[in-house]
């Protein structure tokens, strides 16, 4: 059955490659959430291009950024109070800003589809899982209900679950089960690209092993292209091809997997390896990053890591432009107008390994 | 160092009640709901100087007359003034509602102590017997008390209060549930306190603000409890004016003397809704799952 | 399931029995029955304890409540003590009526109700919304006779367009439904309003936006079918008081249902019809209650689950 799926894919993709090369492209996104006296600017300016089959992670503290940028791709940021104040979110080359609610509805959970945190509270209580897969298939697909049913017992299947339970209710699963089902519904129409927002950030770390693996397989199996969201670079390192570093609704270090993780430029991404533990150096302390991330309702002119940056200048406070160091590598910061200054960190692929 | 901890706890007490205070004001609603019983409570205290014989007096050549300057809300079958027997009528509907309520406040509050705090079969004696009134319809079980007992105010109070005792039974019953295992109460049983003082100073007052909303709650339903007793004859008779039994007193005269009807039920939406939005406005601000 | 129902019905009967003793004590105590009417002025304290003994009044109440519900059990509730006719009849005659009346307006302020309360909800804060708001608050304030009253100036005398009491026809249906109705389409706005403003901000709606679902189904399906509860509640208790409150409502539109006849029984001091209709109405509120608890399973299987799990681990320990 999945062989006959990916034949099925694989024309149709071959054929719209031809319009754009990018499955997903965001160009300067900026959102705000607008409440009663302030703005909460949560996403300022950010762009990245996802390939066919490629695997970008975005990776940041709490409160980067990250959701609200995975939102606005499918135009769900909750207005009000948020509101996508600028940027370009090309799905197949189509700005989904442009788009119809009809045509919204064709796109999400057939072109793009996201994976919540929460595996507790994002299905429906009083449905059937079977009910809830089907759902999206039956939308999307020219197939009967019963059909949609009979595919929503295989997607179950195939993220590990026997079909047999599409007619029990979410109460009756575990977190990790849930998180599953949460996955063949973003996956059930086989989309192009996928949003996985900390997919395991609420499960237990053996269940969360497992899910990642599954998540790399299906990934590989049906070549969907993935934007894996999260704050664990263990995560990053095991599945993403790309890695965007994101401070303050700005992405501050951009390259691939290599780059970032055997040369990271940025000290904020100096900052988050060293806050990890690591084997080598056991009797090391960990060294957090001092402070916390700056109120994004008054965000600092300039560099917004400055006040926490141990190599900040006065300089630090003017505008700022992203450098690139190689074809496939840029960073956020003016340090290096100065060609002396490197950051302290060595690494030796040692998160890569 | 025990001076401090009073004076900050004086302080934090008073910043408590502000702070409620002052989530009620924002609220406008329940702003306009006051005002509204404060001017009943005015047009209630202006009444008692309102002569009785001059309410029940009949001129049976001027039946039915329409509003005038000298009768603002007309007048009745016997010619009565309906303006004066309206004000005067604020005393039962304001006095039923008020003390069905805290007849029901203070038995229900008792009652559901002693069976959330004992427990066992106590509870379940209790709590069956709550179940079995309860599922008698209150206006029925009004009925019948105020049949047996006859009409009156006091009667009213009695059979409309025992309807909504077993809102606070159940309310009181389920805040102590939830308190009655917390350390300070252990500590409390363990410095020697009688349950009875427990009961009173360690518990109720946290099993205060839900006893309140309900309060606020129930005050309109009684009154209108009340009312529809009247209407039908079981309650407070004629001639003196109640509003239920007012608005009842003009039905017969709908067709040609509307006003009759109108004006005293006028009276009776408008007190309740005065503590319907206030009921609102004190459970926003005292429900802390809606602080915002 | 099934299980479950029959033990739920099963509890009902020591309900019943602990109501319909209640209400018999009660009605016990009511002073001048027409039994004592019965008595001649010139009777003598002989004659007076016969007609007593004839009515077992000389026994302990509990003897004339156990035989009162002996008879009871049987379908016999006795004779009206004023016209003679059979009570059980009486009460069946009338019942259909006030059923209707319950059953129509539940139907119209559902219909309307719903959806008005979840328009206020997704604007919640706007103007529709403060609107519906004042709205339902005035109409929770308002008694149902005066509303009633109200209609009937309006629309019978004013308008004439429709008969002003009794039951005839089509026509004089419509009167006492819309006061009904509309009693309850405020409490119901208001609590679907209540209970859709808590489910709007939930994930799994996100989730299914996400999917693609139309905002449509997102709201009547998604939303909507986890709301069901609180709403159920009060359209339940609703249909249940308004079975009780028709005392009211008959009364403004003569409509002869068994709330008027349970009044007019009070009234007359007829205490066998009186205390027969007042156990009749609280069984049918107990059912009405119980068929209320029971659609719950229907719309969240949590619920059910609970019901089949107490099958289930029974089975085990049998």
């Amino acid at each position: 059955m999945l062989f006959a799926k990916k034949k099925k894919i694989a024309p149709t993709a071959g054929y719209e490659e031809k319009d754009s090369d990018y499955v997903l492209e965001v160009r300067d996104l900026v959102v705000h959430y607008e409440l009663e006296n302030e703005t909460v600017k949560a996403v300022n300016q950010i762009s990245f291009q996802l390939k066919k089959g490629e695997t970008l992670g975005l990776v940041g503290e709490t409160g980067a950024g990250k959701t609200s940028t995975a939102l606005a791709i499918l135009n769900l940021v909750p207005d009000p109070p948020g509101v996508i104040k600028n940027g370009e979110i090309l799905v197949n080359g189509k700005d989904v800003r442009s788009m119809s609610p009809m045509e919204l509805e064709k796109v999400r959970g057939k072109d793009i589809s996201i994976i919540f945190q929460d595996p507790m509270t994002s299905l429906n209580p009083v449905m059937t899982v079977g009910e809830q897969i089907a759902e999206s298939i039956f939308l999307h697909e020219d197939v009967t209900r019963a059909e949609s049913f009979e595919k929503a017992r295989e997607m179950l299947e195939m993220v590990g679950i026997p079909g047999a339970r599409a007619d029990e209710y979410p109460h009756q699963f575990s977190g990790g089960m849930k998180q599953r089902v949460v996955i063949a519904i973003a996956l059930a129409c086989n989309p192009r690209c996928l949003l996985a927002d900390e997919p395991t950030t609420a499960l237990d770390v053996t269940i969360q092993a497992q899910v990642l693996d599954m998540m790399n397989d299906l990934k590989m199996r049906l070549g969907t292209s993935l934007v894996m969201i999260t704050h664990d670079l263990g995560v990053i390192a095991s599945i993403c091809d790309t890695v965007a570093v994101m401070y303050a609704g700005q992405i501050v270090e951009y390259g691939t997997l290599e780059d970032v993780f055997n040369q990271p430029m940025h000290p904020y991404t100096e900052g988050l390896f060293n806050s990890l533990p690591s084997m080598n150096h056991k009797e090391g302390k960990l060294k957090p990053i001092p402070g916390y991330m700056p109120d994004p309702t008054k965000l600092p002119e300039g560099c917004a890591f400055a006040p926490r940056c141990r190599y900040a200048t006065k300089d630090c406070s003017k505008p700022l432009k992203p450098r690139y160091v190689s074809d496939t590598h840029y960073v956020l910061c003016d340090a290096y107008d100065n060609p002396q200054f490197h950051i302290e960190l060595q690494r030796g692929g040692e998160a890569c390994e | 160092m025990k001076e401090k901890e009073l004076v900050s706890k004086r302080y934090r007490k008073r910043s408590q009640l502000g702070d409620i205070f002052h989530r009620l004001r924002k609220n406008k609603g329940s702003m306009f709901g006051l005002c509204i019983i404060i001017l009943l409570l005015v047009i209630l205290i202006l009444s008692f100087f309102i002569d009785y014989n001059a309410v029940t007096a009949t001129d049976l050549a001027n039946r039915y007359q329409g509003p005038s300057l000298k009768h603002p809300f007309g007048t009745d079958d016997m010619g009565r003034d309906m303006f004066l027997r309206t004000l005067y009528g604020t005393r039962y509907s304001l006095s039923i509602g008020f003390g069905a309520t805290l007849l029901a406040a203070i038995v229900g509050v008792i009652i559901g102590s002693v069976s959330g705090y004992y427990g066992g079969l106590v509870d379940d004696l209790i709590m069956r017997l709550t179940d079995i009134i309860s599922s008698i319809p209150a206006m029925l079980l009004g009925m019948v008390i105020v049949s047996i007992l006859g009409g009156s105010v006091v009667n009213l109070i009695f059979a409309v209060g025992i309807c909504s005792i077993q809102y606070y039974i159940r309310i009181t019953r389920a805040s102590i549930l939830a308190i009655r295992g917390q350390e300070y109460v252990e500590a409390a049983k363990v410095i020697g306190m009688s349950d009875l003082r427990i009961i009173f100073t360690q518990i109720l007052p946290n099993a205060f603000s839900p006893v309140i909303v309900t309060f606020s709650a129930t005050i309109g339903i009684a009154i209108l409890v009340s009312a529809s007793l009247s209407f039908i004859g079981l309650g407070v008779a004629v001639p003196m004016p109640e509003w239920g039994a007012l608005v009842s007193s003009g039905r017969n005269a709908l067709r040609t003397a509307p006003f009759v009807s109108t004006f005293p039920g006028l009276f009776i939406m408008i007190t309740v809704l005065a503590f319907n939005v206030l009921g609102d406005g004190l459970r926003d601000a005292l429900d802390p799952k809606l602080k915002r | 399931m099934i299980r479950y129902i029959i033990k739920r019905l099963l509890y009902l009967i020591p309900v019943i029995l602990c109501v319909s003793f209640l209400i018999f004590a009660l009605m016990d105590l009511t002073p001048g029955t027409v039994v004592d009417s019965m008595i001649p002025s010139d009777a003598t304290p002989e004659m007076v304890e016969e007609i007593y003994a004839q009515y077992d009044l000389d026994k302990p109440m509990v003897y004339r409540y156990a035989k009162y519900m002996l008879q009871f059990v049987q379908g016999d509730l006795g004779k009206s003590d004023i016209s003679g006719e059979n009570i059980l009849r009486m009460y069946l005659d009338r019942l259909p009526n006030t059923l209707l009346l319950a059953v129509s307006s539940l139907f119209v302020a559902a219909v309307l109700a719903i959806p008005m309360g979840i328009r206020a909800a997704r604007h919640a804060g706007t103007l529709t919304d403060n609107l519906t708001t004042v709205a339902t608050l005035v109409g929770m304030s308002m008694p149902s006779f005066w509303l009633g009253l109200l209609l009937l100036f309006l629309f019978s005398f004013k308008l004439r367009l429709f008969p002003a009491s009794g039951n005839d026809g089509f026509l004089s249906y419509i009167l006492p439904a819309v006061c009904n109705g509309l009693t309850m389409m405020a409490g119901t706005t208001r609590q679907t309003r209540a209970a859709m403003l808590e489910i709007l901000h939930a994930d799994f709606l996100r989730t299914a936006r996400s999917k693609g679902v139309p905002e449509k189904r997102v709201i009547w399906k998604h939303a909507l079918g986890n709301a069901m509860i609180p709403i159920l509640t009060t359209l339940g208790s609703n249909l249940s008081s308004s079975l009780a409150g028709s005392v009211v409502i008959e009364s403004v539109f003569a409509w002869p249902g068994v709330g008027r006849l349970t009044a007019e029984a009070i009234m007359s001091r007829d205490v066998k019809l009186a205390c027969g209709a007042v156990i009749m109405t609280t069984i049918l509120y107990v059912i009405m209650q119980l068929i209320v608890d029971l659609a719950y399973a229907f719309v969240d299987p949590r619920i059910k689950a609970r019901y089949i799990r107490t099958r289930k681990t029974r089975r085990k320990a049998a």
